[in-house]
Formats: structure tokens, C-alpha cells, sequence
């Protein structure tokens, strides 16, 4: 009893003790000086802000330190960049690596609460909304743009202001196995005429059935140059970038061209169930004779020893059909403590021609850095950049979002011929313009 | 609330009586939990998360109510799982309820102070303002200086933090081409160096925040060697809650009820900010009329895919149990067979029977075609998706029946078996009146927890096939497998951005639909223990 006593008392010296220490420290953390936050819903980024990211460098002046949040594509390149940035400009470059689809999301939540990146590299996609959420500042290129793509400056732009520095290009091609089709066809006439000659013997047995050109028959991405051929659009194209309130959906060239693809299917000139991987797969093995996919399928179609040739997109109104541009480039968050200094960063390291290099090295797509194609010895991605030369940049506005839904079932109402497809697209159009202002009340 | 009213009177099984050790104990745990607690409470309340310091100052108060109070001291033991119940699931749940009063979402995801604060960073050169090359030199003691020169040939300007851009110069250097190495201002010693490019960042973020230049044009470094009498672009006038766009000289007036910022032709600017709408997202989602046709089907085939998946699970589980449940060679092996279904991840296996569904590539969808002697695409079909989505569920599902059916059995009592089947009562009858009941007491919550799990089993729907095929002519997009929660969560989501107030509005409706069908199901499983109990 005596010793447990003792215990206890022990205890209670050191329960004082702690007591005693823990309530001044509370008082030493300065309180928030930004502003308060008072009705605003807090978000549940829990953790306490970290120290000023200017980390303690034992030189004399501290160092300046950059944040980028990258997904895995970009990781290797940057981390190589990161020994030049400290020994040119001092900076210490921090490369955070997120996973793919959860770079916008967390940025979208980490970037107000202050724990964000100060320079994020994203999608040219996500730039309407990144804009309309303030998360990221306009840059002013100046002279540096001019030692881009044009087009792909443009896919960074919103509203007329520059919010993006492209990194790369990427645009879908015409695929034509070459032992079949000998030569690029130049309309999608002719590509019926082509695929009618192709399986002009087939029978019930998909197996044994040869085809011209197959399609996934519910993605409307890849089906959108089909449509631009005829005319169609999406949203109408202004000086402004894409006006919003034009949509293109139940416009006269997008009917003519869901036409086409209805009488395409009703002649059976393409299997019912076509899916991304059995186009693909139909593709490699010779039984489909011309698809429409991007340089991410390069490399297996050359595995597969094909004799294959990236054509322009057939055309029919207009000369060629125009692909989407998407890009992946470097924006800057409006919430980083040391926003003007990470814009000078991105324009005048980052966009230098031996960087956009290191990572066209490690990532080959087609980079939008004129000097870095301008060096390119790759077959297939010159001929991307041809098939690209008319390309539009993946409409950026928040209104896109609502487009894709509506679009994506009227393909697939036509594709599996549930609908006629005036009919399908005209609802779509509709429905899209119904979200549109229901949502931007 | 002194510890001596602390009896063991109603503490069964403890310690017998208290002596002055226990209770020195449990006032020195308390100290320090208060102790650890304020701690959290104070560095919470400092970095400005009040809400989450107002509920740790909450919770700290009910476990110390909780183990002082005579009545409510055998809940101890209790208090923390009730903590870690109000912290994870019951504040998630009071926050989404909050967001569905608001306008949260893509637009309007920050706070109004916040978005003039982003707003007046921005900064615009204007059309007569001037652009500066400029020099930055550091002399041995740390000061920064900055030389400006206008325009090439004329004189340039030194500056030292806190000045401003002089009339008069003072430190003329005559310029040649390239800045010089070393200047000296005023004669005084140091002399500034030039600084080697490597530094010149460092040196800008030390500069940042500290303005050259008078107050109405100050001089900010836009470059490496570019500087510019930079304007704020927005100011913001706090009397008349308005903005003012000084570059394209446009008022805009704040709109608090829809949490944005509009000039007088209808212009927004952009962000947004949060505001609370009340119940503008409810009303939103109940007086669409435009949208009933398809809710009426979506959710009529949201409650029959949850009954029938539910049962289906079942009834394969439990046969195979009865099946299962004698003793036969290998049965280790097969039962752990059986569980594979449970085990894989459902998100791969769910992708994986789309592929075999596939009309042209897939093993089931490619025999079944040639079986009907015509290309049978399930993905276009709006009755078969519905079936073999119930197909693919059941496949899912039945192991966790398996198992728990198996272990029901096993409680059941074989004598009841044998009085019935002396009684003349065979196979089918000992199951009916027998097995079925006694399961369905010990199983029936767990069948209604997988009714609930299944009417907002969103994995499956969406990624067998994205809740297609289509609707024709439906003024939202619906789709023939879509369930309440598919088909919702494209009304948030694939609008212009992320609506988390409208999402969690419809989410909130969910809910109590779900309350009124569970409780109905309660009213079930009452019925079912009293016809067990008088099995």
C-alpha cells in the first residue's frame, strides 16, 4: 500500500508537470492573422499549416522553395530538373507526385485551405474550372509564346486570358492497315465505299467477318472528328474562346453526320457491341481495316507488326476532320504564398526548350515546344502533328461537363439503333441546354 | 461532483471499495486528459478550425460528464467508442446536411472574404504604365538594392527597399550596356554587388511584399530582369459591397444570393463564393417536373434491384450451405473456392464481366449469340441488363450468404429435427417451418442491411455499364440500369462542375426514403421473430 501510495503521488508530480507545460504552449503559437473564416464552411483539411515553405538551407540567404504536384507521367522529368533550378536560381524545387485522378481534387480542397502546390501541372481540360473556382492566376507569357504551338497556347486560355504553359500535345489520327488500304482515303464516302468492298462477303459469323472502318460505338471523343468532317461542332468557336450559349449538338452538319453513322450501322458495315479494346483488338489481328486512336496505342500497333500508316481524319465538308487537342501543361494556384515568383519560375525555367526535352524524353508525346518538334525524328508523331494541324482544344468552359453526358447517349442510342438519330441528338441537345442553365442560374 | 459520490454501489464485478488511491487516480486521469484535450482545443481554435475545436471541447465535456456522474459511470468504457462514433460518422453527416442548404460547389467552393482577397492580388499592367529592366545587387551586410533602368540609354534609378522611385537621382552611375558589377549609393561602403543569377529568385522572395515606388504606382518584379508599375486590378468597396474592374472599367455588384459578383449587364466574375441558399437545393430537385418520368422508373427498378438481390444472394448462399454443410472430400477446398467471388475486389471483377459479356470478344456474350443465332448485345438491351446485373450481383454477393447462413445452421438445435421428422415431416417441411424461420431471426437484420446496401450499390451499376443503355427522349439523361444513386449522381456531378449542395441535397432525400422503407422492413423482422419463436 505504501508503495503504491508513493506511485500515486508519483503520478500526481508528473500529471502537475505536464499540466504546467502543455497550457503556456498553446499561448506561443501566434494566432491566425488571416482574415476569419467565420461563415464559411471549413474544410476538413484537419492538419495544422505547415511552417513558411521557405525551407531552413544552411547558406546564407534561405532558399526559396517551389511546390509542383505532377502525376506520374511528369514525376522523373521534373525530379531532373530539380538540380538546375537550385544551382541557376536558388530554388528548391519540391515534386509531389498524386495519383492521376486525384490531382483537380485535391488541389480543388488543399489550394484554399493554404496546403496546396504553388505551380500544379494539369490538363488543358480542367482550366474552366480551375478559373471559375480561382484557384489559379493569369500568366503573362510575353515573348515565350511564341516559342510554342499556337494551338496549344490557345487550349490554355479562358475567357481570353492565358491561365496555362503547354507542355504537350495530343490529338487522335486516322489508323489504315496499309495491306488492306492502300492509301489514305480522303472522304468518309469513300470510307463507306472501302469498308462496303471490305465486307462486301461477310456473313452472321463475326468471327470470320472482315471489316473497314469500326468505331466505339459510345465514345464520343473519338467519334467527334467523324462529326467536325461533316460540319458539326460542339460549341461555336469565337476569338472569346467557346461561347457557351452556341451549342452545336442539333446543328445541321452534326445531323448530317449522325446520319451518316446511322446508315453506316444499318448496313452492318460494323458489328453490334464494338468496344474500345474489341476495336483495338480487331485492329491489330486485321480484321478492321481503319481506326481512329492516339499515340497512346503506338507502340502495341507497331508490336503487333502491322504495316499501318497514322492518316489526316478523312473529311467531307470540310477538308479534313478536326481532332480534339488535349494538353497537359504547368498553371500556377492563385492561393501559393509566392504566386508572382512561381509565374517567373514557370516562364523562364520551366518553359526552357532543354526542360520541355527532358520530359518529352521521358513522356513521348508530341511536345508544344516548337523547338523540341522541330527536332523530332519520330515518324508517328509528325504524322499526329499533321492530322492535328486543324485540331480544336477540349473545350475548356465548365459548360463542357454538361455536354458530355447527352452526347455520349446519343452516339449510343444510334450505335445501337434505339433511336433514329435526329431524334436522339436533338433530345441531347436539349437536355444539354436545359443542365446548362439550370446550373448557371 | 466530488469523487466520493462515486459508490460502487452500481458497479458490478469492479473493485470493491474505493480507496484514496482510486480516486487520486481518476482525478489525475481526468487532469490529463483536460490537460491534452485543452492543448488541442486552443492549437485548433489559433489556426482558426473553430468548429472542429467547438466539438473536441464538446466531446471532452461528455466523457467527463460521463465518468463523474454516478448514473452514467458503468458507460465508461463506452464513452470512446461513442466519441469516435460522433467524430467520424455523426459530424460527416451533420456537415453534409449543412452543405445541402448551401450553394457549395464548383464556382462558389470559397468564402466571400476569400475570393476579394484573390480577387485584388490580381494585378494588370496599365496602358501608360511603365516597364523597367532592372539589376539586383546585395552589398556584405544583406541589403538589397535595385537598379532600375527605364529605357535603354536613360538614366537609371537606384533603389533601396522603403524608398520610393526619386525625383532627383542620387548614386548616378553612367550605364554602358550591361549593369554594372558594383555600384555605391551615397558614397557609403560596402559597395553592392552585382548578384550571380542563381541567387536573384531568393533575393525576389525576400523582396516580395515590399513595394518600390510611390503608392499609386508601385513597382513589382514581373521577371527575371522585368519590372512593371503593376496596378490591382479589383477594389473593392466595402460600403456599397461592390467591385470595381479598373482595366476594363466595369462595376460589379455582389450578389449574395447567389454568391457571386454581377455587373449590371448580367457579366459574372469569377470565383464565386459560398452562400446559404436554404432550401433552394431541395426545391430544386422536387419542382423539377421535367425529371419525373425517368425518377419514377429509375427508382421502381432501384427497389425491385435491391429486393431481388438481396434474395437471389440469398437463396444460392443458403442452398449452398445446406449443400455444403454435410460432410463430404475436399469440402475445405471447395468452400474456400466459393469464396473467391467475395474476395476479389468487386471494382475488377465487375469490369471483368463486362468483358465477358461483350457480344463479339466474350466468352458468355459471344455463346449466347451464337446460341440465338444473332449478335445478343445485353449492353443495348434495356430488360437483359437488368438480368444479368442481377446475374453479376448474385455472383457477388452469394459467398456472404454462404458464410453466414452456414454459421446460422449450425445454431439451430437437431433435436427439433428429429421430433419433426418423427412426427412425419420430410425434407421440405422441416425446412419450411424449421430451418427458414430460425434463419431469418438471426439473419433478418442482415438481410435488411444488404437491402440497403444494394439499393445504393452505385460500383456495380456504374461500372457494368454506366447505368446504360440510354432512355429515348428523357429530358435528363437516364438509363435503363440506372439506380437512384447513378442516376443522381450524374445530376450533381456532370453538370458544369461539382454541385456538392445540390448532391448532398438529393443525398439527404435518399435518406429518408431509405428510413421509410427500413422501417417498414423492421415491422418485417418483427413479424419474423414471433413466428420463431413459436417454431
Amino acid at each position: 500500500m505504501k508503495t503504491k501510495n508513493m506511485i500515486l503521488s508519483l503520478l500526481l508530480a508528473l500529471v502537475i508537470l505536464v499540466s504546467a507545460c502543455s497550457s503556456p504552449a498553446p499561448a506561443t503559437t501566434a494566432p491566425a492573422t488571416t482574415a476569419p473564416q467565420a461563415a464559411e464552411p471549413t474544410v476538413a483539411v484537419a492538419a495544422a499549416p505547415t511552417d513558411a515553405p521557405t525551407a531552413g538551407v544552411a547558406t546564407d540567404q534561405p532558399a526559396l522553395t517551389l511546390t509542383i504536384w505532377t502525376d506520374d507521367n511528369f514525376t522523373k522529368a521534373l525530379e531532373g530538373m530539380v538540380d538546375p533550378a537550385q544551382k541557376e536560381y536558388g530554388v528548391k524545387l519540391v515534386v509531389q507526385q498524386l495519383k492521376f485522378e486525384e490531382v483537380m481534387s485535391q488541389f480543388q480542397l488543399a489550394a484554399p485551405a493554404g496546403q496546396g502546390p504553388d505551380i500544379l501541372v494539369t490538363n488543358n481540360g480542367n482550366v474552366g474550372e480551375l478559373v471559375k473556382n480561382g484557384l489559379v492566376i493569369p500568366l503573362s507569357l510575353g515573348d515565350v509564346a511564341t516559342k510554342y504551338d499556337p494551338v496549344a497556347v490557345s487550349a490554355w486560355q479562358d475567357k481570353g486570358e492565358q491561365y496555362g504553359l503547354p507542355i504537350n500535345t495530343e490529338n487522335v489520327g486516322f489508323f489504315i492497315n496499309k495491306e488492306i488500304v492502300p492509301a489514305c482515303p480522303a472522304t468518309w464516302t469513300e470510307v463507306r465505299d472501302i469498308s462496303r468492298k471490305i465486307s462486301a462477303n461477310n456473313g452472321d459469323n463475326v468471327d470470320a467477318n472482315k471489316y473497314g472502318f469500326v468505331l466505339n460505338e459510345t465514345d464520343a471523343y473519338h467519334w467527334y472528328p467523324l462529326m467536325t468532317a461533316f460540319g458539326g461542332y460542339v460549341f461555336a468557336v469565337t476569338d472569346k474562346g467557346y461561347n457557351p450559349s452556341d451549342l452545336g449538338l442539333d446543328s445541321e452538319g452534326t445531323l448530317a453526320a449522325a446520319k451518316y453513322w446511322d446508315a453506316y450501322i444499318k448496313e452492318k458495315l460494323q458489328p453490334a457491341g464494338v468496344d474500345d479494346e474489341t476495336m483495338l483488338h480487331f485492329f491489330e489481328t486485321g480484321k478492321a481495316a481503319m481506326i481512329i486512336t492516339g499515340p497512346w496505342w503506338t507502340k502495341r500497333v507497331v508490336a503487333s507488326g502491322l504495316k499501318f500508316e497514322i492518316c489526316p481524319i478523312p473529311g467531307e465538308v470540310k477538308k479534313n476532320g478536326q481532332p480534339f487537342l488535349g494538353s497537359f501543361g504547368y498553371v500556377v494556384s492563385a492561393f501559393s504564398k509566392n504566386q508572382s515568383l512561381a509565374e517567373i519560375f514557370v516562364k523562364d525555367f520551366l518553359s526552357r526548350e532543354e526542360n520541355m526535352r527532358a520530359i518529352f524524353n521521358n513522356t513521348p508525346q508530341p511536345p508544344a515546344n516548337l523547338a523540341v518538334v522541330a527536332s523530332l525524328t519520330d515518324p508517328y508523331l509528325a504524322a499526329f502533328a499533321v492530322a492535328g494541324k486543324d485540331a480544336l482544344p477540349l473545350p475548356s468552359i465548365p459548360e463542357m461537363g454538361a455536354v458530355w453526358e447527352g452526347w455520349t447517349n446519343a452516339l449510343t442510342l444510334v450505335s445501337q439503333q434505339r433511336d433514329d438519330p435526329v431524334n436522339a441528338f436533338t433530345t441531347a441537345a436539349e437536355q444539354i441546354r436545359k443542365k446548362i442553365a439550370e446550373t448557371n442560374k | 461532483m466530488s469523487p466520493k459520490d462515486v459508490k460502487p454501489q452500481s458497479s458490478q464485478g469492479s473493485s470493491g471499495s474505493i480507496t484514496l488511491g482510486n480516486v487520486i487516480l481518476r482525478i489525475f486521469s481526468l487532469m490529463l486528459f483536460w490537460a491534452g484535450g485543452s492543448w488541442l482545443m486552443l492549437r485548433l481554435w489559433a489556426d482558426g478550425y473553430w468548429p472542429f475545436a467547438a466539438a473536441i471541447l464538446l466531446i471532452t465535456c461528455l466523457i467527463t460528464f460521463i465518468w463523474v456522474r454516478p448514473e452514467t459511470y458503468p458507460l465508461r468504457w463506452m464513452s470512446p467508442g461513442l466519441v469516435f462514433m460522433l467524430l467520424i460518422s455523426v459530424y460527416p453527416i451533420l456537415y453534409t446536411v449543412y452543405i445541402s442548404f448551401t450553394n457549395f460547389g464548383t464556382g462558389h467552393l470559397i468564402g466571400k472574404t476569400r475570393v476579394i482577397e484573390v480577387l485584388e492580388n490580381r494585378k494588370f499592367l496599365p496602358k501608360n504604365g511603365s516597364e523597367y529592366d532592372f539589376a539586383l545587387y546585395r552589398n556584405t551586410s544583406g541589403e538589397l538594392a535595385v537598379l532600375l533602368l527605364p529605357s535603354p540609354g536613360s538614366e537609371p534609378i537606384i533603389l533601396v527597399p522603403g524608398s520610393t522611385i526619386p525625383q532627383s537621382q542620387t548614386g548616378k552611375i553612367v550605364i554602358e550596356a550591361a549593369p554594372p558589377e558594383q555600384i555605391v549609393i551615397d558614397g557609403a561602403q560596402p559597395p553592392y554587388q552585382l548578384l550571380p543569377k542563381n541567387q536573384i529568385l531568393t533575393a525576389l522572395s525576400e523582396l516580395q511584399g515590399v513595394t518600390f515606388g510611390s503608392d499609386e504606382h508601385a513597382v513589382q518584379i514581373t521577371g527575371m530582369t522585368k519590372a512593371a508599375a503593376l496596378e490591382s486590378r479589383y477594389v473593392y468597396d466595402s460600403q456599397s459591397d461592390t467591385i470595381l474592374d479598373i482595366k476594363d472599367n466595369v462595376l460589379y455588384k455582389a450578389n449574395d444570393e447567389n454568391g457571386i459578383f454581377v455587373s449590371a449587364d448580367g457579366r459574372e466574375l469569377d470565383p464565386g463564393y459560398t452562400v446559404a441558399t436554404g432550401i433552394a437545393n431541395y426545391s430544386r430537385f422536387i419542382d423539377n417536373p421535367s425529371f419525373r418520368g425517368p425518377l419514377v422508373m429509375v427508382f421502381l427498378w432501384t427497389v425491385f434491384y435491391a429486393l431481388l438481390s438481396t434474395f437471389f444472394p440469398f437463396a444460392l448462399g443458403l442452398l449452398t450451405a445446406i449443400v455444403f454443410g454435410r460432410n463430404m472430400p475436399g469440402k475445405g477446398l471447395i468452400k474456400s473456392l466459393l469464396i473467391i467471388p467475395f474476395a476479389i475486389p468487386n471494382v475488377i471483377s465487375i469490369l471483368i464481366w463486362r468483358g465477358l459479356w461483350n457480344p463479339i470478344s466474350g466468352l458468355y456474350g459471344a455463346s449466347i449469340s451464337a446460341i440465338a443465332g444473332q449478335p445478343v448485345n445485353i449492353f443495348a438491351d434495356p430488360i437483359l441488363i437488368k438480368a444479368v446485373l442481377i446475374f453479376v450481383e448474385t455472383w457477388l454477393s452469394y459467398p456472404y450468404f454462404f458464410l453466414i447462413t452456414s454459421g446460422a445452421l449450425q445454431a439451430i438445435p437437431t433435436d427439433m429435427y428429429e421430433a419433426a421428422e418423427i412426427d412425419g415431416a420430410n425434407a421440405w417441411h422441416q425446412f419450411q417451418y424449421i430451418t427458414l424461420p430460425l434463419l431469418l431471426v438471426a439473419v433478418g437484420p442482415l438481410l435488411v442491411g444488404s437491402f440497403m446496401y444494394n439499393f445504393n450499390n452505385f460500383n456495380v451499376v456504374y461500372l457494368f455499364n454506366k447505368g446504360g443503355p440510354p432512355m429515348v427522349g428523357t429530358s435528363t439523361p437516364a438509363g435503363y440500369s440506372d439506380i437512384l444513386i447513378s442516376y443522381v449522381y450524374r445530376l450533381a456531378f456532370s453538370g458544369t462542375g461539382q454541385d456538392y449542395g445540390y448532391a448532398t441535397a438529393i443525398t439527404v432525400i435518399i435518406f429518408f426514403v431509405l428510413v421509410v422503407i427500413t422501417l417498414f422492413q423492421y415491422q418485417l423482422m418483427n413479424m419474423w421473430e414471433k413466428v420463431g419463436e413459436n417454431v
